[in-house]
């Protein structure tokens, strides 16, 4: 299985630059889910690996081997497509074995491949039927093993599950998990739902604006965002931001907000060396905050959202709306006041400016 | 069911009715019934619809395809069923070569970049709008003195060819549209290269436009007159020409003319038939998220 790097990736439309000097190493058999905002790059960068965009600057190195002027049959990869491009004539047996009739396998071959895959599937009492006579997720599955059966060296996937309906997606999302731990191959996944990134991902690279904010697992990007955009993305419901002052009290660093006062532990403390009276912005992530009677931030409820085992509670605290997540065992009313605490050691600090991590 | 829907239509409406299909149906009803009779019977004053059909007519139409001799054929002419040979060779063959180079044509117009692209288009479009009459000297000024393909054919698929291009190119135009890229990127992935990305995935998914430019050309090159007319000799006429030139001032053998014309309608209807089965819709059904 090969390793696959991107070296100074480059794309432009016309005067357009959607993917300015990208650089990224996926090591063998890893799960890359490249996720960011619609527009972000992150599908062209997918495409141009498959070889289905040119690419105008910067190589695709395939186990050290620039495959960037190379057609998409020649690069070994499999893909699955975002709106499954079934081929409407041929039933479902003759989707998936397309690619190894192309390549004139023997047909017994053929045929046990296919079956073997659709048994994994659970798609073999539909192999004589065409797409059309599928529901979704059947068709998803189909187009799915129609990249299975071909055992390429890489799997790349182009939002697999956007058009699924939320059950089904949560379904096939478990299914894929489990695909994944019976085929280690390469696979590059896309996706703009962080979930799935989550869920899936060895690593999960997010993208905005044609460029990498941050690369690295899912626990590295939800526990050490580099950025706010990163920390603003990863993670449901999002990070709150809230602009605060470095303040110095009786040689103590400390966080001062219009309604807030938060002393830092010495190590964070000791990041903020630079920053003293200055402004920053300290980000929350909502179930940071600690229910506590005895505790100094003073939140006024304004709209209290019972999701099942939580409660998403929306207050406005430094004058930012902010999201409080909390068990849903006490119920919690619009117009309730509440008090909750915060760890110091659970924040995030940024610099409003560059917007990176401090 | 409600009082609205309850109206009876005018009566009016079913006298319409009934006009239209005396005007379209009647003419086939004369032509067979007449096909059926002996020419006594045509002349007679007293004709009507009471007669006794015999197949004479068209035993004598296609005396030299028959494998016995008919009792009443003094001299067999072979001219009708050498001008159906001719009529079936030109329209199939036409038929063939039109598809092949206009659904070629039409994926290069829908899928590839190219300067003029819609310039060519459009011209494709405007080929079509010049009347055959208007091309007819040329066309055999061309043909006879610079190609000598006159009197062939050849000749005819060919001018057949050029006239029907344009028209199918741009039938298949609107159908290649509707075909998703992501199949033919998905066909490139799973290793086609263009040619078979072509064959293999798009003609069949756009084969109800396929058929529908074969009922068109077909029937266009059957029935044309003119130019077959003007481009065909003794050996190459086909039907409709045929028709026409047994039209003399000496004999009008108005039998053997109507079973010539009924014999005449009933290869584009097996065609239209056939094709026609092959239109149905929702084609792409299930190809890609709709």
């Amino acid at each position: 299985m090969p390793e696959i790097r991107l070296d100074g990736l480059k794309k432009a439309y016309g005067h357009v630059t959607v993917i300015e000097d990208l650089n990224l190493q996926m090591e063998d058999s890893e799960f890359t889910v490249l996720v960011g905002p619609s527009g972000c790059g992150k599908s062209t960068t997918l495409r141009m690996i498959a070889g289905l965009e040119t690419v105008s600057g910067g190589a695709i190195l395939i186990d050290g081997k620039d495959v960037s002027q190379l057609e998409p049959k020649d690069r070994d990869l499999a893909m699955v497509f975002q709106d499954y491009a079934l081929y409407p004539h041929m039933n479902v047996a003759r989707n998936m074995s397309f690619a190894l009739r192309l390549a004139r396998y023997p047909k017994a071959e053929i045929d046990d491949r296919v079956k073997k895959v659709a048994a994994m599937l659970d798609l073999s009492p539909y192999l004589d039927r065409k797409p059309g006579e599928l529901s979704g997720g059947q068709r998803q599955r189909v187009a799915m093993g129609r990249a299975l059966v071909r055992d390429a060296s890489t799997f790349l996937f182009d939002e697999p599950l956007s058009n699924l309906d939320a059950k089904l997606r949560g379904q096939m999302r478990a299914e894929l998990a489990l695909m994944r731990q019976r085929i280690r191959k390469n696979m590059i996944y896309v996706t703009h739902d962080q979930i799935e990134a989550m869920t899936l991902g060895d690593r999960i690279v997010v993208m905005r604006q044609g460029k990498i904010m941050q690369a690295g697992s899912p626990e590295d990007l939800y526990g050490q965002p580099q950025n706010m955009f990163v920390a603003g993305f990863i993670g449901s419901p999002p990070m709150n931001f809230l602009p605060v002052e470095v303040g110095d009290e009786n040689g103590r660093i400390t966080l001062v907000g219009s309604d807030l006062q938060l002393a830092l532990s010495n190590a964070v403390a000791a990041r903020l060396a630079n920053h003293k009276s200055r402004s920053i912005i300290l980000g929350v992530r909502p179930s940071h905050f600690i229910r506590d009677d005895a505790g100094s931030i003073d939140l006024q409820i304004a709209l209290s959202e019972y999701i099942g085992a939580q409660s998403v509670l929306t207050s406005e605290l430094c004058g930012r709306p902010v999201h409080v997540e909390v068990s849903a065992l006490k119920p919690v009313r619009a117009g309730e006041q509440l008090r909750f605490s915060l760890n110091p050691d659970t924040i995030h600090l940024f610099d409003p400016e560059t917007e990176a991590a401090l | 069911m409600s009082v609205g829907l309850d109206k009876r239509p005018n009566p009016a409406f079913y006298a319409l009715l009934v006009a239209l299909i005396l005007m379209s149906a009647g003419p086939i009803a004369v032509m067979i019934i007449t096909s059926l009779k002996l020419n006594v019977d045509i002349m007679s004053e007293t004709a009507g619809l009471l007669f006794v059909p015999t197949v004479q007519n068209y035993e004598t139409a296609l005396c030299n395809m028959l494998w016995y001799e008919p009792a009443h054929v003094d001299y067999c002419d072979p001219t009708f069923g050498r001008a159906l040979v001719n009529s079936l060779i030109i329209a199939i063959v036409s038929t063939a070569i039109t598809l092949v180079i206009g659904c070629m044509a039409a994926y290069a117009l829908v899928r590839f970049r190219f300067l003029g692209r819609d310039a060519m288009s459009m011209t494709t479009l405007l080929m079509r709008m010049v009347p055959p009459a208007v091309l007819l000297v040329p066309v055999f000024g061309i043909w006879t003195f610079q190609f000598g393909i006159d009197g062939t054919r050849s000749g005819i698929i060919l001018v057949y060819v050029a006239m029907n291009l344009p028209f199918v190119i741009w039938i298949l135009q609107s159908f290649i549209v509707q075909v998703p890229i992501q199949l033919e990127e998905a066909a490139r992935m799973d290793g086609a290269g263009p040619l078979q990305t072509f064959f293999l995935v798009v003609l069949p998914v756009i084969k109800p436009g396929l058929a529908a430019a074969a009922i068109f050309t077909f029937r266009i090159a059957w029935n044309e007159f003119l130019l077959a007319n003007a481009l065909s000799d003794r050996s190459s006429r086909t039907v409709p020409v045929t028709i026409v030139n047994s039209l003399t001032e000496y004999d009008i053998d108005w039998g053997v003319i109507m079973a010539t014309g009924t014999l005449l309608a009933i290869p584009p209807i097996i065609f239209t038939f056939i094709a026609s089965r092959q239109i149905i819709t929702g084609m792409t059904a299930g190809a890609v998220k709709g």
